[in-house]
């Protein structure tokens, strides 16, 4: 049983979305249309279930869980000041013209200091890695331990009598750290940045002690040195310091060694990245792979 | 003016829009127990229309957090001239059609409800029980959850949440004629695919 009126009006016509002029007609056409009766039927059998979804709702439980879930991620989003903390600033500026005031000339520190980072991409001061007293004292920095541990070796050294080196006794580790924002720089460059400090850490060595026990392990720190690359205060771009005070304790700061002794010289002519021996440390040549 | 509330004491228009715009302002003034009250009016509504645009209850639970979330940080974009339930709604809306994309649940929008996680409203009305009914149900929800999104955003504020067709219209900005249509078409789309599957049965 097939009807031509068209069925988008009748499926207006159900819940009231025709003019009142149209309702009359399709009233009109429903008294002696029988199809028409039995597909509008339909539709409101249909209407009738979806209406009946409406009674599946959210448990106590449920809306408890979304309501701590929803006031914990407000509450951490509160902890941080950010580009949602300026907008509201500023939009509520147009409302009030002092705010006004205030956010745009917020927005005018924001971009001038924005603009100013932006331009210092030439030489740069170091950064907190290294803190200078003077101008090249170096305080001894504090939680190398936690910065990004390039690599280990023993007994390395360039000395130009073997035998000599033999006589101060047996071959020492060297654990070496690099500062996290040059590692992250250097990852991203391959370059060492202005304010780079690496530690060496220097560990006395302690062989086959026990029977049966092979190999080598560290013993005792024995020496702490830093190395910084910083152009503007040494001629060399890098100066090296050491933090022993040759009593088995750490200075809290340190002179750079002078010329020399040979550190600048040595890591000039032999090491293969600025100054630094990444041919040694497989985690620094990784970095830029 | 009808309110949208289906579920809020809305006796009083005029007063709940004055209440809440204190609430609103006492947000942007700092003061997050302001917004929690907020929260604690609108979160059944938000949750419940959640759980009908997405079908399951965990991407509701985190619509709802979402929604909350993202009115928090732009309650100042809203005029507390107007309710703010309308506004609410929307994000909801345009935050379930996020998650929805994102996970792309093209099916069973409401077949994982199931009576653990809702509660029995105690209204014995329905008068499509029974294996015929229960299967209609289903066959509605799967050709429901296949329309295309506005028709079906359409088809869930109109037909499931009873909104009049202009309050549809005002919550999608969208203009009456259109949201008519949609209604019409969709309509029209459900019953053809349950002639189509119900007559090939019997």
């Amino acid at each position: 049983m097939k009807c031509a009126y068209p069925p988008e009006v009748l499926a207006g016509y159900m819940t009231g979305e025709l003019s009142i002029s149209s309702s009359d007609n399709v009233k009109r056409h429903l008294m002696e249309c029988p199809a028409c009766q039995e597909f509008l039927a339909t539709l409101e059998e249909n209407g009738s279930i979806l209406r009946s979804f409406r009674q599946e709702t959210a448990s106590e439980l449920a809306v408890a869980a979304a309501h701590r879930g929803a006031m914990s991620r407000i509450e951490g989003l509160q902890s941080k000041f950010g580009w949602t903390t300026i907008e509201r600033f500023l939009f509520l500026g147009l409302r009030s013209p002092g705010y006004a005031v205030a956010g745009v000339l917020l927005l005018a520190a924001l971009s001038v200091s924005l603009l100013g980072a932006i331009q210092q991409s030439g030489p740069v001061s170091p950064r907190a890695a290294a803190t200078f007293e003077g101008n090249d004292t170096l305080l001894l920095p504090v939680g190398y331990r936690e910065w990004v541990f390039v690599g280990s070796s023993i007994g390395l050294n360039y000395s130009t009598n073997p035998a000599a080196a033999d006589r101060r006794g047996p071959q020492r580790f060297h654990n070496v750290y690099i500062d996290p924002v040059a590692y992250k720089h250097y990852e991203r460059t391959h370059e060492f940045p202005e304010g780079t400090v690496m530690m060496l850490e220097i560990a006395s060595a302690e062989l086959k002690a026990e029977p049966g026990l092979q190999g080598s392990y560290e013993k005792e720190f024995v020496a702490l040195e830093a190395s910084v690359k910083d152009s503007r205060r040494f001629k060399g771009g890098w100066a090296y310091f050491g933090f022993s005070d040759g009593a088995g304790k750490l200075k809290p700061k340190a002179q750079p060694f002078a010329d020399s002794a040979g550190c600048l010289s040595c890591h000039q002519d032999h090491a293969e990245t600025d100054h630094v021996f990444t041919q040694f440390y497989p985690v620094l040549r990784a970095a830029r792979s | 003016m009808e309110l949208l509330m289906s579920g809020l004491p809305d006796k009083d228009a005029s007063t709940g829009l004055t209440e809440i715009a204190c609430l609103v302002r006492r947000t942007i003034a700092g003061d997050s127990t302001a917004f929690e009250q907020i929260i604690s009016r609108y979160e059944r509504r938000v949750l419940n229309l959640s759980i009908r645009l997405l079908g399951t209850p965990d991407d509701a639970q985190d619509a709802s957090q979402e929604v909350f979330l993202r009115a928090f940080k732009y309650i100042h974009r809203l005029d507390v001239q107007k309710p703010i339930e309308p506004w609410l709604v929307r994000m909801t809306i345009n935050v379930c059609r996020d998650l929805r994309r994102t996970r792309q649940r093209r099916w069973n929008t409401f077949s994982e409800i199931t009576e653990s996680n809702t509660q029995p409203s105690g209204d014995c009305g329905n008068p499509y029980t029974g294996l015929a009914g229960e299967q209609r149900r289903q066959i509605l929800r799967n050709i429901l959850d296949t329309l295309p999104e506005r028709q079906r955003t359409v088809i869930i504020l109109r037909d499931v949440e009873g909104l009049s067709t202009s309050e549809v219209a005002a919550t999608l900005r969208l203009p009456e004629g259109t949201v008519r249509s949609d209604i019409c078409r969709a309509r029209l789309k459900m019953k053809h695919a349950i002639d189509q599957i119900m007559g090939g049965q019997s």
